[in-house]
């Protein structure tokens, strides 16, 4: 069992389709009112069905008002790392310290050199992906003296001028599942942030890919606990109850508690299009499960 | 001296976007877009990092405004692959409904400070130039997403290998260029569609040479100079008396602007302000004014309005006085060039080609639209609501389409009564999720993407026909706009001849909008998909008629029938809404119709009348082709007319054979009671074919002898005796009288005209 003790949170990923162009947004908007955490995006920007991730995100962010927001996961390949930190930084001073950063190496590489980005292979989308993130930890490392220099095989930055900085400490979260970027979510990372229908065995994967990345922060000398684990998850609400995350919102309190109390899993994401389903989510299914877990914490703290 | 170009005169502001106070610059724009400004720019430097990003302020902005216009000034090209650019340009856009513009440079090369792997040092160099040049390439292509081809591009900097185009923005995003270098400006010449520069304190000597270099190249690369707007970003202060060049009172700066605008050509000065004082000036004392003053110096006023462009008006279809649109209208009225074109050429059953889109928000607007039709009487006039119409040519080719879309409101007029009004824009999905929580329901058609609009004028035969009857059965009064431009009320109180002509015949009268309906209350209904053996289709028509024609009206039913197919069993979709929360009486009611043939596979559901209509794609249509049906009404299904039937689906000819009930409490209203007179019929049957000819020769063949009556909305044949099946002789004399009186040159032709009762050759 392995609870790293966060606080829980729950949130939306939703198709960011361009049709209907205001979709996702009205969605984000129902999230925003209806008191959740947390809303996502895919960034697949080789994909023309899809808004622009980042457009989207800021506009939303003007649209809501409590909600953090984050790309679930943003595709590192397209962007400049430096860009991004002032983009990331930018929207977070905008929205009053709501954007968390999710990002990931990249994959679908002919989509992404059709569009006139790098082909990598897995060993080096890793290696750039860590020289991003470090890049970017730089950048809002406003008040860290001198310019920002990284020079990596895959971005080279040399005296760049830091800042700005964000407006709260914004989170790193890394979709990851082979071992080397467990490593680095491990070594580098705020959180990891992979999908449950990923999982052919179901949640019992996470052990051991919580274990690595528990190994790698401890090597890196960091505490494991300082490593927030989300989790996209998929489900129906339905009368009886079938299966996991199937069933009535009683039962999801009891499967996503499960998941936080023997998976440390302390972030819910939650893949819906129809405001019925968030609404659920938001008034039954999360304020249920934070009671089941708070009691078990209590209890266990006895 | 070039002279003006006949652009709209635009103001725009430029916002510094400082991060130390994020919320400055948003109030900057939010003020801007209250002053009246066209345009919100922001500088972009990604070096900066006192500065927001540029991209994501503008994303944010958008959020935070509803009608200016949005741009950087202007956007560092190299730090953005040029195909995301695109993409998150034309989701901005999307995202703003129309609001983005994009202006481009080269950045200002003060050493880049290693924000790009590259590092370039030093001032811009030819590759800068020529790198932008191909960004604006690879943008347009990706921007292009109504053609299908994947984008490839072979630059020297920039390669695209078979990436997908789109999204298609909302409007015509027009690319600008920044800056003052030759090459830039050449490249302005030709291929930008704005040259933006910042006026030199020393005068305007610099406009002036560059508007002479980009005029040159543009010509030298075909285009007509005029093509290109010319931007200025401007600087001064006002003050109590003149002291220099846009440093004085604001007559002074006017006297300053007009001759750039008037010999230099300048479409778009931009202040570059932080200071909400002088962006108040000049909006409230030099705008105007200088508006006025070069209307006056100039041998005609600029336009008022945003002006299509040279290659946009190029595809225009002859006979159409496209620069007679009237005023009330311009703006959202679509023609060929338009980048909205492609939304709204076709429908959802035939593919189009209009020459002209106009689409009215108001009464006032469909009269407007309908004067600028009677000026075009020569060609063909479409009147569209939802886009479903199967004989409503609600697109054509090289005509008008009055499309009524935006008139879609919804309300409650008489809670007590159900007295709900309607706008003919609204779809039956709307109407539907507007009316549940009422607990109320208003019987459409069995689609929830049709427009209330045409089927509200012809019948409605839905899901609840047999317990409520028609939608047309429903309807209390309509508020319409006649051939002439008058706006009238029909009602059985007032003009109640046109009240009965436009149920049923509405398509021939003028074009409603509004109607006010008496809605039902509907609660949890029961609704049933059943998949059955269609091995032998007469026996199964036969049978599945006479339980529908047995059951309780509760029950409203209908049956998809298809051609057969080589080594798979044959089988029919039956459909079944019981008005009815009680699973018992759902279950008993629905067993007999699940009794009719053996079954693959069955659902049966307790929902709302709102969920089944909710089966709508918000996606614009795309059809290509024309529509190849044929339909009628049944009195009876007799054994007879399921052979013939049969028949027809064995001859392969028919790819969808469609069956609804009609009878129940459609028979309760009296045969004159409206246009719509066929009030004995139980079913109505509808066929698709692939070909003409041979879909009429077998429907004429075997169908026609059994059938009494048709219901025109699902009719392509254009032969004239479809109409005398349509309405019987009493009935369609009655017509002709009424549409002497009100549309008797038949301005509204295109969805089976009647003639008028002066003139007999339509009935041979």
């Amino acid at each position: 069992m392995t609870d790293y003790g966060h606080d829980l949170l729950f949130g939306t990923f939703t198709t960011p389709t361009v049709q209907p162009v205001r979709h996702a947004v009205d969605l984000a908007v129902v999230a925003d009112r209806a008191g959740l955490d947390l809303v996502t995006f895919q960034d697949h920007p080789y994909q023309p069905r899809f808004h622009d991730t980042w457009t989207l995100l800021s506009y939303v962010a003007a649209r809501t008002e409590r909600v953090h927001l984050s790309a679930n996961v943003l595709n590192l390949p397209l962007r400049q790392p430096a860009m991004i930190a002032r983009s990331a930084a930018s929207l977070d001073l905008l929205s009053g310290g709501r954007f968390e950063l999710g990002i990931g190496a990249g994959a679908y590489w002919d989509a992404i050199e059709a569009m006139g980005g790098p082909r990598r292979s897995a060993g080096q989308a890793i290696t750039a992906l860590d020289e991003a993130i470090r890049i970017i930890r730089e950048v809002w490392a406003a008040d860290k003296p001198g310019g920002v220099r990284v020079d990596g095989e895959h971005y080279r930055v040399s005296g760049a001028k830091r800042g700005p900085a964000p407006a709260h400490d914004v989170n790193v979260w890394v979709g990851a599942y082979k071992p080397r970027m467990l490593r680095l979510t491990g070594r580098l990372a705020d959180g990891w942030l992979p999908s449950l229908p990923y999982f052919k065995n179901g949640p019992a994967e996470l052990v051991g890919m919580n274990a690595q990345i528990d190994e790698a922060a401890a090597a890196a000398g960091r505490e494991p606990a300082q490593i927030r684990r989300l989790l996209n998850i998929g489900g129906e609400f339905s009368p009886t109850g079938r299966s996991l995350l199937n069933g009535p919102p009683e039962q999801w309190a009891e499967d996503l508690a499960g998941l936080t109390l023997e998976y440390g899993v302390s972030a819910f994401i939650l893949m819906a299009d129809d405001p019925a389903t968030i609404e659920i989510f938001a008034a039954e299914v999360a304020p249920a499960t934070r009671e089941l877990v708070a009691e078990e914490r209590a209890r266990t703290a006895r | 001296m070039t002279g003006n170009y006949g652009h709209r005169l635009e103001f725009g502001t430029l916002v510094t976007p400082v991060n130390a106070a994020p919320d400055t610059p948003v109030a900057l724009a939010r003020r801007s877009e209250a002053l009246g400004y066209d345009l919100v720019t922001f500088s972009d430097d990604p070096g900066q990092p006192a500065h927001l990003d540029t991209w994501t302020l503008l994303a944010w902005v958008a959020g935070r405004t509803e009608r200016i216009h949005l741009a950087a000034n202007v956007l560092t090209a190299e730090t953005r692959p040029p195909a995301v650019l695109a993409r998150s340009t034309a989701s901005l856009d999307l995202l703003s409904g129309g609001r983005v513009e994009l202006a481009l440079g080269t950045g200002d090369h003060e050493p880049r400070t290693g924000l790009d792997a590259a590092g370039a040092t030093g001032g811009p160099a030819r590759a800068d130039f020529d790198a932008l040049g191909e960004s604006v390439d690879v943008v347009r292509a990706m921007l292009a997403a109504d053609d299908p081809a994947p984008v490839r591009y072979r630059g020297a900097y920039h390669r695209l290998d078979g990436a997908s185009a789109g999204p298609l923005p909302a409007h015509h995003i027009p690319i600008w260029l920044g800056g003052t270098d030759p090459r830039l400006l050449r490249l302005v010449g030709e291929k930008a569609d704005g040259w933006l520069s910042t006026l030199d304190p020393a005068g305007p000597d610099a406009v002036r040479a560059g508007n002479k270099i980009i005029d040159e190249a543009a010509r030298a690369a075909g285009r007509d100079p005029a093509e290109i707007r010319r931007l200025l970003n401007v600087s001064g202060r006002f003050a109590e008396t003149r002291q220099g060049f846009l440093h004085g009172p604001a007559t002074g700066w006017v006297e300053d602007l007009l001759p750039l605008v008037v010999e230099d050509g300048v479409g778009t000065f931009i202040l570059i302000t932080d200071d909400v004082a002088t962006m108040e000036r000049f909006a409230r004392e030099v705008a105007p004014a200088l508006r006025e003053a070069a209307d006056r110096a100039l041998p005609a006023p600029l336009p008022r309005t945003a002006q299509r462009s040279g290659t946009v008006r190029a595809k225009r279809r002859p006979g159409i006085a496209y620069d007679e649109v009237p005023a009330s209208l311009t703006g959202g009225a679509v023609e060929p060039g338009d980048i909205a074109y492609s939304r709204v050429r076709s429908t959802y059953l035939r593919g189009g080609a209009p020459g002209l889109v106009l689409r009215p928000r108001t009464p006032a607007e469909v009269a407007d639209a309908l004067a600028f039709a009677r000026a075009h009487r020569h060609l063909p006039l479409g009147i569209r609501s939802g886009g479903h119409g199967i004989s409503g040519r609600s697109t054509n080719d090289g005509g008008i389409v009055i499309d009524v879309g935006a008139l879609n409101r919804i309300e409650v007029l008489d809670e007590a009564r159900r007295l709900v009004r309607i706008g003919p824009g609204a779809r039956w999905t709307e109407v539907a999720e507007a009316l549940a929580p009422h607990g109320w329901a208003l019987t459409s058609g069995d689609y929830g993407g049709v427009g209330v609009g045409g089927l509200a004028t012809a019948g409605g035969v839905g899901w609840l026909a047999r317990k409520h009857g028609l939608t047309i059965d429903h309807l209390r009064a309509v508020e319409l706009v006649l051939a002439d431009g008058r706006a009238v009320r029909a009602s059985d109180t007032e003009n109640s001849d046109l009240f009965w002509a436009v149920r049923g015949a509405g398509a021939n009268f003028g074009v409603v909008t509004a109607f006010e309906f008496e809605v039902d209350e509907v609660g949890p209904v029961g609704w049933a998909q059943f998949a059955l053996d269609a091995a032998d289709p007469a026996a199964l028509l036969t049978r599945w008629g006479a339980a529908v024609e047995a059951a309780p009206r509760d029950l409203t039913s209908a049956i998809i029938m298809g051609p057969p197919r080589l080594g798979q069993p044959a089988v029919a979709q039956v459909m079944a809404m019981v008005d009815s929360d009680d699973p018992a009486t759902i279950v008993a009611q629905l067993q007999p119709l699940a009794d009719v043939a053996p079954g693959y596979d069955q659902q049966v559901v307790i929902t709302s009348y709102a969920s089944v209509m909710a089966n709508a794609s918000d996606a614009p249509h795309q059809a290509q082709g024309e529509p190849i049906s044929r339909t009628g009404l049944l009195t009876r299904l007799t054994p007879e007319f399921a052979a013939a039937a049969a028949r027809l689906l064995a001859s392969g000819v028919v790819y969808f054979f469609h069956l609804r009930s009609i009878g129940g409490a459609v028979t309760d209203v009296d045969p004159d009671a409206m246009a719509w007179s066929h009030r004995n019929a139980n079913f109505h049957v509808t066929a698709f074919g692939r070909h003409r000819a041979r879909l009429d020769a077998l429907w004429d063949g075997l169908l026609a002898e059994h059938l009494h009556g048709t219901y025109l909305s699902f009719e392509t044949d254009l032969r004239p005796e479809r109409l005398t099946e349509a309405f019987p002789p009493r009935t369609l004399a009655r017509l002709r009288t009424l549409k002497k009186r009100y549309d008797p040159d038949g301005l509204f032709r295109d969805n089976f005209a009647i003639t008028p009762d002066t003139a007999t050759r339509t009935t041979s």
